[in-house]
């Protein structure tokens, strides 16, 4: 069925990196926060069996290092810190968007489209992962997206998540691992600032009321 | 010729055999997830059996239509399913049409259906039809969009073609704009049998209700017929499903090892799928129907992505 391991490998890449692009179309269709909280888990298990395979595939043993952290920090400790916030806010746990559903998917679809074409020039069509690196541009858009269509600060949390998804899907693709300093460094700021949004969102939510950033006007002097 | 006469006759008694089965299984299966028993994988061939031994009554304000549809219905289901391949690539009414006919067959039920649903004037009837008529308009592009992703990569749109390309090349069939087209037709697949996001099979409550509500005034065989031909469908569309995107242990040839190793491999994947299927029932509350164009609008996009991937690339 497959020629080689490198072969099988690149396969198994670019599946997985369409399935995290799947993945991110359903979140944008979604309504309900603890289910975009769970599909985000999903995206960055994907994305750490990428990872995976990428060090497998390459022999690159400080990948499985980073797969490892994906593992551990994307697909466990955040989507807990996130859905801990999400229960102490007193809030009903429906995503809210300045626009609907399908306009939104729609959008994302047209920035799908910009992603294959930005990456288009900077492929070969023979190069290994050709594909990958239009997926992840399409991920960091959408990621964007997100955060500017989410009324809600946790769901522009969640936005600014998968972009780093895509980020970092971008990264390990395109140079099949990083040095291995690079990338606990964007893990622990990553981290960091999923830290800072929770506590930040969590104040939010207990002084207002409410986690819409569009009532911070009432901040104004 | 023999051989074909063969093909035919097995199939059909293939596809009317199994299509119960696999209702049954996802009956059975959701019955577990949700810790009840359920009723025993059998069911659907009791009540079929059932259903052919009552007599039937027919509203006096009913045409010729409603006594037409069943059998209209019951038949195209039939004939798609022998235009689709499900044990091996070679299909028994290959040069008849391709996946263009396959779709538009399947409307033609879906046609007849809810003009029937009309027919008889009760108000449930209308609803229903005016609701599956809102639900097919969005789901078929988004099948054929998805079914036209593989078949510009087969380079045909006869099924036959795709399956046996689909064979051949498996690195091709692997693609991202593949997985596209896997996920929007898996979507189509949840709309088009009435499964639960969108509709619930097991329901007659009278505000949920679509595809039961077109068919409330049936009885004795006439049900019989449509409750088949729907099981004809969901099969029908399965295969598709099972077998263009995954074609494992589909024989290209027939002899009497590949039929039997591609019937244990298609009745294994169409289980698989029903598993996955039962899963998503259970772990989805029903969509309000004004959401339910939201998820199909999901489908459609990933499909026009799937077609666009497929070009770019």
């Amino acid at each position: 069925m497959f020629y080689d391991d490198i072969e099988l490998g690149t396969r198994l890449i670019t599946l997985m990196a369409a399935a995290m692009l799947v993945v991110q179309f359903l979140m944008v269709g979604q309504r309900l926060l603890p289910t975009a909280i769970r599909l985000f888990s999903l995206q960055s298990l994907f994305l750490a069996c990428l990872a995976g395979t990428v060090a497998y595939v390459n022999q690159a043993r400080h990948v499985y290092i980073a797969a490892a952290l994906t593992l551990l920090l994307k697909v466990i400790v955040m989507p807990l810190f996130l859905n801990r916030i999400l229960e102490r806010a007193t809030e009903k746990a429906e995503v809210e968007s300045h626009l609907n559903t399908p306009a939104s998917i729609l959008i994302c679809g047209g920035l799908t489209l910009v992603g294959y074409m930005v990456a288009h020039p900077f492929i070969k069509p023979h190069e290994r992962g050709h594909s990958t690196l239009a997926v992840a541009t399409a991920l960091f858009l959408m990621g964007f997206f997100l955060m500017m269509n989410r009324r809600k600060a946790i769901s522009q949390v969640l936005g600014l998540l998968t972009a780093e998804n895509g980020l970092f899907l971008a990264a390990i693709s395109l140079t099949y691992g990083m040095p291995l300093i690079v990338e606990l460094g964007i893990f622990f700021d990553v981290l960091i600032a999923v830290m800072i949004f929770g506590i930040l969102v969590y104040r939010i939510s207990e002084i207002f009321d409410s986690m819409d950033t569009n009532k911070f006007r009432r901040l104004r002097g | 010729m023999k051989l074909w006469l063969a093909q035919v006759v097995l199939q059909l008694f293939l596809a009317l055999g199994l299509s119960p089965f696999v209702s049954g299984f996802i009956r059975k299966l959701k019955a577990v997830l949700q810790n009840r028993r359920g009723p025993s994988l059998w069911q659907p061939y009791h009540d079929l059996f059932k259903w052919v031994r009552k007599g039937t009554v027919v509203s006096q304000q009913a045409s010729w239509l409603f006594r037409a549809t069943p059998y209209v219905s019951f038949l195209t289901a039939l004939m798609v399913s022998l235009m689709v391949p499900m044990v091996t690539a070679v299909v028994p009414l290959s040069y008849f049409g391709g996946v263009l006919a396959v779709v538009y067959l399947l409307a033609l039920a879906r046609f007849f259906v809810a003009l029937a649903a009309l027919d008889t004037a009760s108000a449930f009837g209308g609803m229903g039809s005016s609701r599956e008529m809102t639900v097919s308009a969005l789901a078929e592009p988004a099948m054929m969009l998805s079914i036209f992703t593989v078949a510009l990569t087969a380079g045909s749109t006869n099924l036959s073609f795709m399956v046996q390309a689909a064979l051949q090349h498996q690195e091709r069939f692997l693609s991202p704009s593949h997985i596209l087209a896997l996920a929007a037709m898996f979507i189509v697949l949840i709309a088009e049998t009435g499964r639960l996001p969108v509709d619930n099979p097991a329901t007659h409550l009278e505000l949920t209700m679509i595809h039961e509500a077109m068919i409330l005034e049936y009885s004795g065989h006439y049900l019989a017929l449509v409750e088949w031909g729907t099981a004809l469908k969901q099969l029908v569309l399965m295969s598709l499903l099972v077998n263009i995107f995954f074609p494992v242990g589909i024989g290209g040839a027939l002899t009497a090892r590949t039929v039997t190793v591609g019937l244990i491999a298609y009745v294994v994947k169409l289980l698989l799928l029903a598993c996955v299927v039962a899963l998503v029932e259970t772990s989805n509350a029903k969509l309000r129907l004004f959401r339910v164009p939201e998820l199909l609008s999901i489908g459609f996009i990933l499909a026009a992505l799937a077609l666009a991937s497929s070009f770019i690339f």
